[in-house]
């Protein structure tokens, strides 16, 4: 394998959703011989994926339909139920709001953490960091615990320490989405230099003229299934296509 | 051939990743403990300490037991039979109770970003360890002071690491049952509180020898893990006496054992703890 690809082989996950699932050991005492309620809930079947290295990957689809589950599968968040998912290189991630922060610990000292996790020194870490405050532009607040940080705050620290540890593979849920304009801007730049720097991106948006631009290739889940792979313009209009015949429902757990 | 004396490159990415975790929540854990406070690790002193200086009153004075005969007679107090005991009884229990606290703590984080889990759990230890050298040094420094030191407490980290060990191995276990249930805290706290009367720490061996004990309770008592990592503590600093090598052999089982399944356990369950909801 070569550094920079991710390579995803007959991947399926299945959530455990259990109802009214006992939440101390009383009521699992309780629940003792009864028929338990586990339902198994396949929120990804079968997918085949392989991204190039130095590609901008895009992923599209309905709410729901498994696109956050399959970033979290690529970072290593999850364990896949079947199948194999490999990725060869450095790989940062912006997932969600807060993404790898620990509330209690300050900007700063997240940042340090973040690096840690990546396996970055403390030392290559203090050497960013002034970069890093001066992407987020959070000023003096990195020095105060991330709680107190406003969405938009967390966003932009979390995507500026996710695009100044040198990523080999960067994976990006729709977050960006919070930043303002302006920082929305910066991102897209900052993502494109990443790009033509050789880091290969998976990029999660509803935005499909976003993600016309930006792309190298699209795909497109549905319920969990990948649909698509290709042009961007073609699996785009297959997606509108799909939408305006009425099949964009919301997964249901059946 | 030029050779590197650094220890870094020797180590793999992944393991220098997790050294350095460790370190941070190492530093965490210890900077949490006495933060806002102005005497930092005096706190951590007194704590041991002030158990001692009761606990020897109320069994040396009020009581008036006796305390286990040395062969120098050097240091005869029980207020340092007891601390002997503490030191490695706190060390277990610390890491059993604080493995479930540590667990929680990076949950929530480990459900936006991978790191490898088991590093909260390690750095805790290694921060109660931290603790555990200052205690130890404070004993070893009262029996220097007392000439009641001898070869024999090269055995003292023998028995504090394989109580660490042995306490990591629960801590493995219990955690991830109380990521699940929470109350699972709480059962523990108990049944520590029971297992802490099944250690000779308050009482001497030779209570536990007199006809009323019936052999079961004696047999559990003297061979449970606790037990014979205490009873190595004591023969290395309190009676200076070689452990005997069945005892030895016993706790280094225990202790290695316990570890590596609690280890194989968490690295299996760790996974999922990302997709609790
Ligand atoms: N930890 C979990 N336990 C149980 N079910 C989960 C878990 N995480 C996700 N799911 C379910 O998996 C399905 C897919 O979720 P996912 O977040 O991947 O969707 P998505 O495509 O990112 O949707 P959106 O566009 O709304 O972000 C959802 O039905 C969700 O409820
Ligand atoms: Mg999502």
């Amino acid at each position: 394998m070569s550094v920079g690809s991710i390579t995803v082989r007959g991947v399926s996950k299945k959530f455990r959703l259990e109802r009214n699932r006992p939440s101390s050991i009383k009521e699992a005492v309780l629940r003792i011989g009864r028929k338990s309620d586990v339902d198994d809930f396949w929120v990804l079947r079968d997918i085949d994926l392989d991204i190039a290295p130095g590609s901008f990957f895009g992923l599209i689809g309905h709410n729901g339909s498994g696109k956050s589950t399959l970033l979290r599968l690529m970072a290593g968040i999850h364990r896949p139920t079947t199948g194999t998912i490999e990725s060869e290189g450095r790989l940062s991630a912006l997932l969600e709001l807060g993404s790898g922060f620990h509330p209690d610990l300050t900007g700063r000292e997240n940042v340090y953490l973040n690096g840690a996790m990546l396996g970055l020194s403390r030392k290559h870490m203090a050497a960013s960091m002034d970069q890093i405050i001066e992407f987020s532009g959070i000023g003096e607040f990195i020095d105060e615990p991330v709680k107190i940080y406003s969405s938009g705050m967390y966003v932009r620290l979390g995507f500026a320490v996710a695009v100044n540890v040198d990523p080999e593979l960067l994976l990006v849920d729709e977050v960006i989405a919070v930043g303002d304009e302006e920082f929305q801007r910066r991102c897209m730049e900052h993502m494109n230099k990443l790009r033509a720097g050789g880091t290969t991106i998976v990029l999660v948006s509803h935005n499909t003229q976003l993600m016309a631009d930006l792309c190298d290739r699209l795909g497109w889940l549905d319920h969990g299934r990948l649909m698509k792979v290709g042009e961007p313009a073609e699996v785009i209009e297959a997606y509108l296509a799909h939408v305006d015949k009425g099949g964009n429902t919301l997964t249901t757990r059946d | 051939m030029a050779r590197s004396f650094t220890l870094s490159p020797t180590l793999s990415p992944s393991v220098r990743k997790s050294v350095s975790l460790i370190y941070h929540f190492a530093e965490r854990e210890s900077k949490a403990r006495y933060k806002r406070s102005l005497l930092g690790w005096f706190w951590s002193f007194m704590n041991p300490l002030t158990t001692v200086v009761v606990y020897s009153f109320v069994f040396g004075v009020v009581y008036n037991a006796e305390p286990p005969e040395t062969t120098n007679g050097n240091a005869e107090n029980f207020g340092l039979y007891l601390f002997t005991g503490l030191i490695v009884w706190s060390l277990f229990t610390g890491v059993v109770n604080g493995s479930m606290g540590w667990l929680i703590g990076v949950s929530d984080l480990r459900k936006k970003i991978y790191f490898p889990t088991e590093t909260a759990l390690l750095g805790g230890a290694a921060a109660n360890s931290v603790q555990t050298l200052l205690e130890a040094a404070v004993l070893i420094a009262i029996m220097l002071v007392l000439a009641n030191l001898s070869w024999t407490v090269v055995f003292l980290p023998v028995a504090l690491v394989l109580a660490l060990l042995f306490g990591l191995g629960i801590g493995f276990i219990v955690s991830v049952f109380n990521a699940r249930y929470r109350d699972v805290q709480y059962l523990v706290g108990i049944l520590l509180n029971v297992a802490f009367f099944t250690v000779p720490i308050v009482f001497t061996e030779e209570l536990l020898n007199r006809p009323e004990v019936p052999d079961l309770a004696r047999t559990l008592i003297t061979w449970n893990p606790p037990s014979l990592f205490v009873e190595i503590a004591r023969d290395a600093t309190y009676f200076l006496e070689v452990p005997q090598w069945n005892r030895l052999l016993a706790a280094a089982a225990w202790g290695i054992v316990t570890f590596s399944i609690g280890w194989v356990y968490f690295r299996d369950q760790s996974m999922a703890i990302s997709e609790e909801p």
